[in-house]
């Protein structure tokens, strides 16, 4: 179980070259995730659901609060942690001078597998997303679509618990993008956790077990798509979201 | 969990092979060497053996007896005559490369020390000094006196004990200097390229959620940029011993002097190229580590370039020596040890002062960086 108390990121940004002020990305974020479940995390641009993903992932430490996976804090046991997790955002780049091959097997080999095992587990992904054409081709002469496929695979070799998906579909193509939603589903199926951040709420509102919706670093709402449906007296999250806050204007 | 170390080398160092500006950086830059060796040998060929046609156009402005017409004849001097105001007009204009008067018994060689009157002077003197002694024995001859017995009253010989090996010296010493040149160009693209350019490519943040320690990311790639030098300074090793090989036929100022490095020259020159590598490596991924882009670290690094090669060529200049503080120094004491090294006055201590000191200036600049890839700031550098 991923457990996220109170999480605050604070960031410092400079108006002109003496100037600064303080600002909250994220401020005590509160939520849990339970095994098997999809966790959606939705805002627009802006919101602070990258920075949320980031701290969960990692990469950001936060400013206040905790992370927990499976009892496990990141403050001793990072390695631990991050031998669960598997991290795909929308701008996540691979090694271009590598093949795929290659690249599945570093990741085999980071995440402690042995060597007869990583060859065993890249032929079983490659049979799951379809890469024999091009397991031996450099990843910087792929398509958008097969880089998408190998992003995906370096993400299950180690077959992670937890998969945190930042803005994993933006940008892609209608191809690309149901190649993603299928492997969630499938790793839901498998009893694994999914954070999931996303500004498409129609796609959230298919796939999600429960929405977080995130406005200027703050949880304005949380639930299963249905409760916040009747919550707000809406047919759909995006008139949920609007409705939350207020409607939309140009300024903002 | 074991290290990922042996992982990330192994990333690093495919990544750097098969990038073609870092191959081209790491092939390419040690095909300078022979040409700056050739071309220094070509140069001091030049200035040697200057060809007297070059700088034998005299003036005479007094007549000259015949005895002084064969002397200069013998010497393959060009006698051009006139008196005084046209000499030195004929001067002016670049026609004669000096101009003799005579006033009673004293000749005056009149030249303004450049490089041609120079050598045009040193012609004169012993035109002269060939002249006197002709004047001498004829003088001692009249009044009865055997020259010999007076003109040769002490004998003075000069005995080689060893041929001077200063060219051979001078180009071996900036063959080394330009080697670390060479590994210093090589080590900045790689550097820039693992560090600013993995963030700008965006695949830093990929590495950075697995599960690997800081510690080994950046000595993973350290080593990476560190073989990549070495590879640069052996090549260039190689090419320098060729090409001081070539040049050894090539030009005559070589011409019973031993240009080859002795096997323990060649054997410590690698110690050092790969001390140097181990530095200029942990030096360049520290500063494009905190660069914010690619260009931003390129530009950061560009004076490493002139660091690299200055201090050593000023300490030649100034004939500077290794004593036990230059060698703990960074840049000057690779130079000067390499010295030592040439010139066969190998100090171990300075040596290992010079790889303790180097060690020591690495692990405080590591220090800093591992600090830095913990933290948020490599990723989000602004």
């Amino acid at each position: 179980m991923v457990e996220v108390n109170k999480l605050t990121k604070k960031f410092v940004r400079y108006k002109n070259k003496k100037e600064k002020e303080e600002f909250y990305a994220d401020k005590e974020i509160t939520f849990e995730a339970k095994e098997g479940e999809i966790i959606g995390i939705l805002g627009p641009n802006g919101a602070g659901k990258t920075t949320l993903l980031r701290m969960i992932a990692g990469i950001l430490e936060p400013t206040k609060g905790s992370i927990s996976f499976d009892g496990l804090n990141y403050k001793d046991n990072e390695i631990e942690i991050k031998q669960k997790i598997a991290y795909l955002s929308g701008n996540t780049k691979l090694y271009d001078t590598l093949s795929t091959y290659e690249l599945l097997k570093m990741c085999g080999g980071i995440y402690g597998m042995e060597d007869k095992n990583i060859e065993k587990r890249i032929q079983e992904i490659s049979d799951i997303l379809n890469m024999h054409k091009f397991l031996y081709n450099r990843i910087g002469t792929l398509s958008t679509g097969q880089t998408q496929r190998v992003n995906i695979a370096r993400c299950l070799v180690h077959d992670p618990k937890y998969y945190i998906l930042d803005e994993a579909t933006t940008g892609l193509d209608i191809i690309s993008s149901q190649i993603i939603l299928d492997f969630m589903k499938q790793e839901k199926q498998k009893g694994k956790t999914i954070l999931y951040s996303t500004h498409y709420m129609e796609e959230a509102e298919n796939i999600c077990d429960r929405v977080i919706m995130i406005n200027n670093g703050e949880v304005i709402h949380a639930g299963t798509p249905k409760e916040i449906k009747e919550d707000t007296q809406t047919t759909n999250l995006r008139d949920a979201f609007f409705k939350m806050i207020g409607g939309v204007s140009i300024e903002e | 969990m074991k290290s990922n170390l042996w992982n990330i080398l192994k990333k690093e160092l495919r990544e750097l092979f098969r990038d073609k500006k870092s191959l081209a950086m790491m092939l390419i830059i040690p095909i300078f060497i022979p040409l700056l060796v050739i071309g220094m040998s070509a140069l001091f060929e030049a200035q040697v053996s200057k060809d007297v046609e070059e700088y034998n156009k005299i003036g005479f402005a007094y007549e000259m007896t015949d005895v002084e017409k064969n002397i200069a004849k013998e010497m393959n001097i060009e006698i051009i005559n006139g008196n005084e105001e046209e000499l030195k007009q004929q001067y002016d204009d670049g026609d004669i490369d000096l101009y003799i008067t005579k006033d009673g018994n004293k000749y005056i060689i009149n030249t303004d020390g450049s490089d041609t009157s120079t050598y045009s002077s040193s012609l004169m003197e012993t035109y002269f000094n060939t002249y006197k002694q002709y004047l001498q024995q004829n003088y001692l001859q009249e009044n009865n006196l055997n020259p010999d017995e007076v003109l040769n009253i002490i004998t003075v010989e000069e005995n080689m004990i060893e041929q001077d090996n200063y060219f051979a010296n001078y180009i071996k010493n900036y063959a080394f200097l330009f080697i670390m040149m060479a590994i210093t160009v090589s080590a900045t693209y790689p550097a820039t390229d693992t560090t600013a350019g993995e963030r700008e490519r965006g695949t830093l943040e990929t590495l950075l959620t697995f599960p690997i320690k800081s510690k080994d990311i950046i000595i993973g790639k350290f080593l990476g940029v560190t073989i990549s030098s070495i590879i640069t300074g052996v090549i260039s090793l190689v090419l320098a011993i060729i090409s001081l090989i070539v040049t050894k036929n090539m030009f005559s100022i070589y011409e019973g002097i031993d240009t080859m490095f002795s096997p323990i020259t060649i054997v410590f020159a690698v110690i050092v190229i790969i001390v140097y590598s181990f530095f200029i490596s942990g030096l360049c991924i520290s500063i494009a580590s905190t660069s914010k882009t690619f260009k931003e670290a390129q530009s950061a690094l560009t004076p490493l370039t002139f660091i690299s090669f200055f201090p050593g060529m000023i300490a030649f200049m100034m004939g500077i020596t290794t004593t036990p503080i230059l060698s703990i120094i960074p840049f000057i004491n690779f130079t000067l040890i390499f010295t030592d090294i040439n010139n066969g006055t190998i100090d171990i201590l300075n040596i290992v002062l010079m790889a303790v000191s180097t060690i020591i200036y690495i692990s405080i600049v590591f220090a800093y960086i591992i600090k830095q890839y913990k933290s948020e700031k490599v990723l989000f550098t602004k």
